[in-house]
């Protein structure tokens, strides 16, 4: 198998890393602008996650998972790092925006990786009103105390369907990760 | 991958933390609360979260804005950067001797002010074998039950940096032996043990895979490893721990501290240990601050060997 966009990284191969901004660019983008408070800081985010990459991209272990989500996993911990040191503004998505997400249908966005394809697939099981907790606190970036004000619902509620809904997305990962570990 | 996947379930409210951090972040409290908790099977389950968390992004990642062009330049122009200073403080050796790697730090640390971390190890990595770890997963839990450890050793004397030759007066003194002659050395000697080492499940772990060599005898020994991740000593070192059948394995045998430069290849560190070692039945490294530390916080223990 030809080694991942990330490995390439690491073994020092300076085209991987143009390639590695193109492929990742919009989803890192994606990402940050939507747990950022404003533009600037969602720039200042990406550029931070990718610093990040490039120092991470050693301990890509391409059979734990893909480069994908690999990097998903990065970009979520310095955003979130980055909105746990700021204020108690809620990230610049406003707020009639956030019933306008669409999750990802097999054949779109999850072609490219299969932990997106197995979240989809736990998500698909959830009730409507846990998947939109999922999606406003791992999409949007709101607290758990923000959503329940947002959905006017009992923050215990909230942190019940948050707990339910990401276990059933890990075990939907962790079985098929399970399986491909059982094949090497 | 799931055989050193820590036995147990996380209790409700460890898994409330873990959910929290995943999402939001914690506390400094909230912090405080988790760190006094299994850490082991926080860490395992942290990781789990983290993974459901980024597929659940990526699931709400329909399609993606392209990257703004100057913003798309000015990452590649970073990125130029990072790796141009990641180059400059390369080493050229392909086995990299400790004693010439605390050398270069500590002369770096002398002429430069702290710069960014180090960049990412130039490898890819896997997990070594199963039997392996399952063995590494038992060592885990002597380790993570650890509660104090002695102090660890300080770094060794910095080598002084020979002033110019004036004028060649004396005949040239043999150079002293690398450490990997010492370890070929103590290799050769009939009472040497060699221990294979393993990564374990952390992520900065991957792809590790080396050796142990230790005289019962002289109290010496050495470590060689190939797959280890390059560190910033100003940020994190690596710290060696010896675990002695004859003591309470809650305190393991600080083995000293060491550095992994960039683009090392393989490395041999001389064992540092502080105390005398009867019967030594394990070897760790795990990632600590600079300089060591007495109590670990048990973040990262990333190679394991046992005797047996």
């Amino acid at each position: 198998m030809s080694p991942s966009v990330l490995q390439r990284i690491a073994s020092g191969d300076p085209a991987a890393v143009r390639e590695c901004i193109d492929q990742y660019g919009p989803l890192v983008w994606s990402i940050a602008r939507r747990l950022s408070r404003t533009p600037a800081d969602a720039e200042d985010a990406t550029q931070e996650i990718f610093l990040d990459i490039w120092r991470s991209a050693g301990r890509f272990d391409a059979s734990q998972g893909s480069d994908k989500v690999f990097i998903a996993m990065i970009a979520r911990r310095r955003l979130i790092d980055r909105l746990r040191k700021t204020s108690a503004e809620p990230p610049m998505d406003p707020v009639e925006a956030l019933e306008t997400i669409a999750w990802a249908d097999p054949g779109t966005a999850c072609e490219t990786s299969i932990e997106c394809e197995q979240a989809r697939r736990a998500l698909a099981e959830l009730r409507p009103e846990q998947r939109q907790v999922l999606e406003l606190g791992l999409l949007h970036g709101l607290s758990q105390t923000e959503i329940a004000a947002r959905l006017s619902m009992p923050l215990g509620t909230v942190k019940s369907f948050m707990r339910r809904g990401l276990i059933k997305v890990r075990e939907f990962m962790n079985v098929d990760a399970e399986r491909v570990s059982a094949r090497i | 991958m799931s055989d050193t996947r820590p036995q147990g379930q996380p209790d409700e409210a460890m898994v409330d933390l873990l959910i929290k951090q995943v999402t939001e972040g914690l506390s400094p409290a909230e912090q405080r609360a988790l760190d006094v908790m299994d850490s082991e099977l926080a860490t395992a389950y942290l990781r789990d979260l983290e993974r459901a968390a980024a597929g659940v992004t990526l699931a709400g990642s329909t399609g993606g804005e392209p990257l703004p062009a100057a913003l798309s330049a000015r990452i590649a122009q970073q990125a130029a950067e990072h790796f141009a200073a990641a180059e400059h403080s390369a080493q050229p050796s392909n086995v990299a001797d400790l004693s010439e790697v605390r050398t270069a730090a500590a002369e770096k640390a002398r002429v430069q002010p702290p710069v960014a971390p180090s960049p990412a190890p130039m490898r890819a990595r896997r997990f070594g074998g199963y039997g392996w770890l399952a063995a590494a997963a038992c060592l885990v839990l002597a380790i993570f039950g650890w509660e104090r450890s002695p102090p660890p050793l300080p770094l060794p004397p910095v080598a002084v940096v020979p002033p110019p030759p004036v004028a060649p007066r004396l005949p040239a003194q043999p150079a002293p032996p690398t450490a990997a002659e010492e370890r070929a050395a103590l290799l050769a000697k009939t009472d040497t043990l060699k221990i294979p080492l393993g990564a374990t499940k952390d992520p900065a772990a991957a792809g590790v895979s080396g050796d142990v060599v230790w005289d019962p005898v002289t109290q010496r020994g050495f470590l060689h490893f190939a797959g280890l991740a390059p560190n910033d000593p100003a940020i994190h070192q690596y710290q060696i721990w010896i675990f002695d059948a004859g003591r309470d394995k809650r305190y393991p045998v600080d083995g000293g501290v060491f550095d992994v430069p960039a683009n090392a290849g393989e490395v041999v560190i001389p064992i540092r240990a502080s105390l005398m070692v009867r019967k030594p039945a394990a070897f760790a490294v795990t990632v600590e601050k600079p300089g060591g530390v007495v109590v670990s916080g048990r973040e990262h223990v990333v190679a394991l060997g046992a005797t047996s």
